[in-house]
């Protein structure tokens, strides 16, 4: 055997053999939960342990960690199969505003919920049909996607706000269920379901080889327009299903709520580990940008950072986040 | 035949002096075009602010109103470029607010070189010429509305503030006026201050991470009422019942959640009064009548006992008299 083929054979030491030892995947999530408890550990001691390691606070973070999350799950999909998509902001903003009017006028939380994931499906669908069959760019299919969701949010609800929604309806952001917040229930689940469909099923390899190689896997012959079909109706969907726990944690709907959601989102899916090129992430990743990004924020409101402080502490956090993983993986890419 | 010919002339006179004589009134009536700015198109301040500036533009008889708001809320790339746009279509005048007080001022200058009256109105802009600025006192709408509250609970107790966008005068002003209002109270406790982005769902957050980190919290401070009002989502999903909050701008879901009792009162900035003053101003201006060079509107703090004419759906709202409010 050749010395190359044995190095190969091998396992490698220190830092690179650590990442080959737990998988990428792994590795990049190990690393993401040692941030996490970093932060975690720098918040105990400044708040003496008290309000940051309570269970009320961790569960508190993770309810507002949800949020992002289930707006960002779907987008994981799109973004590992090589796609982008710039629109589920708008998508939450239209189907909630359009939910909210539904649920005002028909008292019936049913009928919104149908309407909201009915609605923000369909437009996952459109953007899935822009990009397989008009072979637009993802990125400027999903802008003009963005631009038309949100024009006609301002045109349902012409500069007003809807509030007040039925009491049934809000158990959905504001329950607890055995102590635990309903939102995170939904997040658990939908990372379940998300790592089953990625990680054992034949259409999560397919997703991922899609975003490696688009080109390969058509040639080892995935169906990869109708891959990306489905990854754009996904985003669609979680969208909606982001618009409903919106609606029942903030009780209020204008047609300017999603907008500060998509950067949150997308800097969610990368802290994660994601890869914007494709082929590299995982749906856990993104409930760990989440995580931290709910977390930094939690933080500083329990150590009353002044608020001039603020932007400049989130951005250092999440380079910090973004450099760990580069340099992780630097290395081994170097190697070999 | 003299005294025909003598009619005659005169008749002649007549038919070609009168019609220079009637054409010669002034300018009334459905020529005065304005362009009225605003920062979004989501917050439903600027649509009573809007509503104001319309129902002005009808009752005075002007010709007709723009209205730019950015598509984007608050986006100043896109306001800069409304506000070259409005340079080329030169409307008679200006009713101007800025989503960035510094951002705007060099676009502002070339507006004002061009010579279009520039009226600024809503809060101030940190340059540029106007001819009038038409607003609120920040200020002391936060220093009101924070002796209300602070007396509301007794003037002892825990507070919280909840500021808006740093950097921002509205969330400045006011909250800066909060801070005063709290000196004057040696029993009131201020436990944090953090911003709320003027948005309900950060403010919500904020609450509850400020929840956990203070067991109790007599009164929640808040800046503008879309933070208070997340900040009375969350202190009611958390069934904190004792917590009081107040907000300020007085919009219809103020009013209606202060009906409810679940916001205790909201300072006055309202809306419709600031685009009824300004849209007024700018039309007087533009027909050589007087208007001051400052005209601060004062606002009320809106509680249970008095929001009645704020209660009130926008086609049904007056504007206030100029004689009351420019001094």
């Amino acid at each position: 055997m050749s010395r190359a083929a044995q190095r190969d054979i091998q396992p490698r030491s220190g830092l690179a053999g650590l990442r080959e030892r737990l998988g990428d995947e792994g590795f990049a999530f190990g690393l993401r939960i040692i941030l996490i408890l970093g932060i975690g550990v720098f918040l105990s001691a400044s708040t003496q342990g008290q309000s940051f390691l309570s269970t009320a606070n961790i569960l508190n973070v993770l309810r507002q960690a949800s949020l992002i999350f289930l707006l960002a799950s779907g987008l994981t999909l799109v973004i590992l199969a090589g796609g982008f998509d710039l629109s589920v902001a708008s998508n939450l903003t239209l189907s909630a505003c359009l939910a909210a009017g539904v649920m005002k006028a028909t008292g019936s939380p049913l009928l919104g919920a149908a309407v909201a994931l009915g609605c923000s499906t369909f437009a996952g669908l459109c953007n899935g049909m822009a990009v397989t069959l008009l072979r637009l760019p993802p990125f400027l299919a999903t802008y003009g996607t963005l631009w038309i969701l949100q024009g006609l949010a301002f045109h349902y609800m012409g500069g007003n706000e809807i509030f007040g929604f039925p009491p049934a309806f809000r158990l959905l952001g504001t329950g607890f269920v055995l102590g635990i917040p309903v939102p995170v229930y939904l997040m658990a689940l939908v990372l379940a379901l998300g790592t089953v469909v990625t990680r054992h099923l034949n259409i999560g390899q397919e997703i991922y080889a899609i975003g490696a190689n688009p080109v390969a896997a058509r040639l080892s012959g995935i169906p990869v327009r109708r891959r990306q079909l489905a990854v754009y109706t996904a985003s669609g969907l979680m969208a909606g299903v982001a618009a409903l726990v919106y609606l029942a944690r903030v009780n209020s709907a204008d047609s300017g709520i999603g907008e500060p959601l998509l950067l949150p989102a997308i800097a969610a899916i990368l802290i994660g580990g994601t890869s914007l090129f494709g082929g590299v992430g995982s749906v856990l990743g993104t409930v760990a940008g989440s995580v931290i990004l709910a977390l930094v924020i939690n933080g500083m409101n329990l150590l009353n950072v002044k608020s001039t402080w603020q932007p400049l502490v989130v951005g250092v956090v999440l380079l910090v986040a973004v450099l760990a993983d580069l340099l992780s993986r630097g290395r081994r890419e170097r190697i070999g | 035949m003299r005294t025909w010919n003598t009619l005659r002339l005169a008749g002649i006179v007549a038919a070609v002096v009168a019609p220079v004589l009637i054409g010669a009134q002034p300018a009334h009536a459905a020529n005065e075009r304005l362009a009225a700015f605003y920062k979004n198109q989501v917050d439903p301040h600027f649509g009573l602010v809007r509503g104001g500036v319309e129902a002005v533009v009808k009752q005075m008889g002007a010709g007709a109103v723009t209205h730019y708001a950015p598509t984007r809320p608050n986006n100043l790339a896109e306001q800069l470029s409304q506000i070259e746009d409005v340079s080329v279509k030169r409307p008679d005048a200006i009713l101007f607010m800025a989503v960035d007080p510094r951002g705007v001022v060099p676009a502002i200058e070339k507006v004002n070189a061009a010579g279009i009256p520039v009226l600024n109105y809503n809060d101030r802009v940190a340059g540029g010429k106007y001819t009038t600025y038409v607003g609120a006192d920040d200020f002391k709408l936060g220093l009101d509305t924070g002796r209300y509250a602070l007396r509301a609970i007794g003037g002892e107790g825990l507070v919280v503030i909840i500021e808006g966008v740093k950097g921002s005068t509205t969330s400045d002003q006011r909250v800066a006026g909060f801070n005063k209002a709290i000196e004057e109270f040696p029993k009131i406790k201020l436990l944090a201050s953090q911003p709320g982005n003027f948005q309900r769902l950060p403010a919500l957050q904020v609450m509850e991470n400020l929840m956990q980190a203070h067991p109790r919290i007599d009164m929640v401070l808040a800046a503008a009422d879309a933070m208070a009002l997340g900040a009375v989502e969350a202190l009611e999903a958390a069934g904190r019942k004792t917590a009081k909050v107040v907000g300020i701008n007085g919009v219809p879901e103020a009013i209606a959640a202060i009906k409810a009792g679940r916001l205790l009162a909201t300072g006055e900035f309202d809306g419709y009064k600031i685009g009824c003053v300004a849209a007024t101003a700018a039309l007087r201006g533009l027909r050589g009548q007087p208007v001051p060079a400052t005209i601060i509107l004062q606002g009320t703090v809106i509680d249970r006992s008095n929001l009645g004419p704020w209660d009130v759906p926008m086609d049904k709202r007056v504007c206030p008299k100029w004689e009351e409010v420019a001094r």
